[in-house]
């Protein structure tokens, strides 16, 4: 039991760990990824910062390097010295590879393709007209170069060339702000959301602990109930007036309690795991194996199988039989023997629990003699006072005075009284000790039903009562004797609480797979709460009835013995003033058509 | 000639008044002992028509008499009619092994014992009223 406690609380346990982990871990993927999204976004927006930064900055640079291609040629066109194209022509050698880094740093949308592109176009035209502005000086001289310079197509294209590059630049640097901003809330969103699975996993695995140390309580708390209550039934077990031993399934000793050590006089130490075949008497086990082969119709083997083979498939086994202590002396007990099954329902093996009967067959035994002395003591007086009595009242020591036969005759009566009172006294201990087997045999009610009335015949006619017998022939199986005995019985009765002239009606009938006896009387009846009591010893309906019928106040409790040790039942009906009626139900033998006769 | 009945029964009461109602209900001649070996020697001796003998008495009892009765040549063929007061025990037991030609059970009726003794005995009617005869004669 105590284990199989500890295998649930061990489940729920294992359950929990498992749970837990697997939500925990569930948890820690869920942070993992939303920091490594929140990380990698970071990542994302420093690298787009920096790319921000570094295309304002190569806007910046365009436009320094323009202005400074531009200044170098507006001194060369003033001053037609060609020392002020050297600047120049570096200006615009570099104002390619700044095209270039812009056009490799420029994210590649097609808004700001489309922006560098008309920029570059820009760029190129203003190049252009630095170019005629140059050629214009070389060729025309100052004035040619004014006239370039007059028609305002530089200055217009240097404008929109700025205004473009500021607004790439400020659109940039709203972009940058938008990205930040949604940076900044995509961090907000993500602290939220690893706070929160942090405080779940968190919560979580506080609960698993908190249920874990629970259950780790309760098992604890189990296990010292369980143990306390293992001490209490080890304490009932040994303290137990039967001897309880356990084995495993080839008959070896697993357990013994203390009675059965006490009786047996070996400690348990000498018995545990030896045959519990030794502690018994080896002829009573091969006469019982015998009788199981036969029974059974399969060998038995004469040793420990002879004592378990029935439990073993599950009829309830209990017999008398020998025990041998540890210095050969023997004693009776009575053995009950339990199969042991596992919750898959396996035999593991097998519970004896016995009974020392060594007292009770003391006891029966003195209840033997005492019956025996008491039949033969009393019986012994009884027989000569009858014996003399009975001569004198016959007249075979003379003819005696009319008042001397009188007493005499009253002597006689309660002589048979008491012998009768004697009889029942016995024949009711006997029944109820068992004493008396029930010699069985197919009978017929008929034959039953006629038998008893005839007994009864003749003091019916001495009481002035007719019997009117009904007899139904229908087999059973009966000791006979004993069956008259309850019938007469109950006729003899029947008879003497008639009126005179009265009538007993003596019948039967088939009720389904029995048959009922009918003995009705009309006599004065009994009371309804007298029904059931009457049945019992010394129980009869008026206290003087035992005076004046000269009943023992046995017969029925006799009767009923007998009737139930035959497996029926006897009953009375009665209407106060009109009569009683006695039923006696009894198993038929086998189903017959009622016939009556 | 009135045939002899040999009673053994240790209570000198009964054994007095199965002699007074032997001998003068059934007329036959009676014989008295009071212990089993007794009534070896008084069988032995008279050699009885039928003994009458008593199941429980001290020392040898009633089954050990009869045992010795059966053994011994002269006494074999005696009839044994047993008395008893233990109504059930031994009465199968001793009739199924042909020992014992009856039972009879104590208390007895005095006035009946001779008529159920001669039923047993199968002496019938002759024997009975052979010595009921006597009986009256005297």
């Amino acid at each position: 039991m105590l284990e199989r406690y500890d295998g649930a609380m061990r489940r729920e346990i294992r359950l929990w760990i498992v749970a837990t982990s697997a939500i925990g871990l569930a948890t820690l993927c869920v942070v993992s990824w939303l920091s490594y999204r929140s990380t990698r976004e970071l990542i994302d927006a420093n690298q787009r910062l920096a790319q921000v930064h570094k295309l304002i900055e190569d806007l910046t640079t365009l436009h320094v390097v323009l202005d400074d291609a531009e200044s170098s040629c507006r001194g060369y066109a003033l001053s037609g010295k060609t020392e002020y194209l050297q600047p120049y022509d570096a200006a615009l050698t570099q104002l390619d590879v700044r095209v270039q880094v812009l056009r490799h740093d420029l994210v590649p949308d097609v808004n700001r393709t489309r922006q560098f592109q008309e920029l570059e176009q820009l760029i190129q035209a203003r190049l252009q007209v630095m170019r005629e502005l140059v050629e214009a000086r070389q060729t025309g001289g100052f004035d040619a170069a004014v006239r370039v310079v007059q028609s305002d197509r530089g200055k217009k294209l240097t404008d929109e060339i700025r205004q473009r590059i500021s607004a790439m630049q400020t659109e940039e640097r709203n972009d940058l702000l938008d990205r930040e901003r949604d940076s900044r809330q995509q961090a907000r969103t993500t602290t939220v959301a690893v706070g929160l699975t942090s405080v779940f996993g968190i919560a979580l695995l506080v609960t698993a602990a908190l249920v874990i140390y629970r259950v780790a309580r309760e098992s604890e708390r189990a296990h010292i109930a369980l143990h306390n209550a293992e001490r209490i039934q080890r304490t009932i077990l040994n303290s137990a007036n039967y001897g309880m031993i356990s084995t495993d399934t080839k008959g070896a000793i697993l357990t013994v309690n203390a009675a059965a050590e006490k009786w047996l006089q070996y400690p348990s130490t000498d018995l545990v795991g030896s045959n519990v075949s030794k502690l018994h008497d080896e002829d009573e086990l091969r006469a019982r194996a015998d009788q199981l082969t036969r029974a059974m119709g399969m060998p038995v083997p004469g040793d420990f199988r002879a004592l378990v083979t029935k439990a073993k498939y599950g009829v309830a086994d209990e017999i008398d039989c020998t025990y041998v202590r540890k210095d050969g002396t023997r004693f009776p007990v009575s053995l009950s023997v339990t199969a042991l099954r596992s919750e898959a329902e396996d035999l593991s093996g097998y519970l004896m629990i016995t009974t020392d009967l060594s007292e009770r067959r003391a006891i029966e035994k003195m209840k033997d003699e005492f019956v025996s002395v008491v039949s033969h003591e009393l019986r012994t007086p009884l027989t000569s006072i009858k014996g003399a009595l009975g001569l004198l009242s016959g007249g075979v020591t003379g003819q005696l005075p009319a008042a001397a036969e009188k007493m005499l005759r009253l002597a006689l009566n309660n002589t048979d009284r008491l012998t009768r009172l004697v009889n029942d006294i016995l024949d009711f201990e006997r029944l109820e000790s068992g004493q008396i087997a029930m010699e069985t045999q197919e009978s017929d009610t008929a034959q039953l039903m006629r038998e008893s009335a005839e007994s009864v015949q003749v003091i019916a006619q001495g009481e002035g009562v007719s019997i009117v017998l009904g007899p139904v022939a229908l087999p059973v199986k009966v000791d006979p004797s004993r069956i008259v005995q309850a019938l007469v019985n109950l006729l003899g009765n029947a008879i003497k609480f008639s009126p005179p002239g009265g009538r007993v009606e003596f019948g039967a009938e088939r009720n389904s797979s029995s048959v009922v006896f009918r003995i009705k009387d009309q006599g004065r009846g009994i009371p309804k709460d007298k029904l059931e009591t009457i049945f019992e010893r010394f129980q009869q309906v008026d206290a003087s009835d035992s005076r004046e019928k000269g009943g023992t106040g046995l017969g029925l409790a006799i009767c009923r013995s007998i009737v139930q040790q035959h497996g029926g039942r006897v009953w009375a009906e009665s209407e106060l003033g009109r009569g009683s009626t006695f039923y006696v139900q009894l198993p038929l033998a086998e189903p017959a058509p009622q016939v009556t006769t | 000639m009135s045939k002899t009945v040999l009673v053994i029964d240790d209570d000198r009461d009964i054994r007095e008044v199965a002699k007074v109602t032997l001998e003068l209900v059934g007329g036959f001649t009676v014989l008295t002992a009071e212990s089993g070996s007794r009534g070896l020697l008084v069988a032995q001796e008279a050699k009885p028509d039928a003994i009458i003998l008593d199941l429980m008495m001290p020392e040898m009892d009633g089954q050990e008499t009869l045992a010795q009765l059966k053994r011994d040549p002269g006494t074999a063929c005696i009839p044994v009619i047993m008395l008893t007061a233990k109504v059930h025990a031994q009465k199968h037991d001793l009739i199924a092994r042909g020992s014992a030609a009856g039972i009879l059970l104590k208390p007895f009726d005095a006035m009946l014992l001779s008529k159920q003794v001669c039923e047993m005995l199968g002496w019938g009617l002759s024997a009975k009223d052979e010595g009921v005869g006597d009986s009256a004669a005297r």
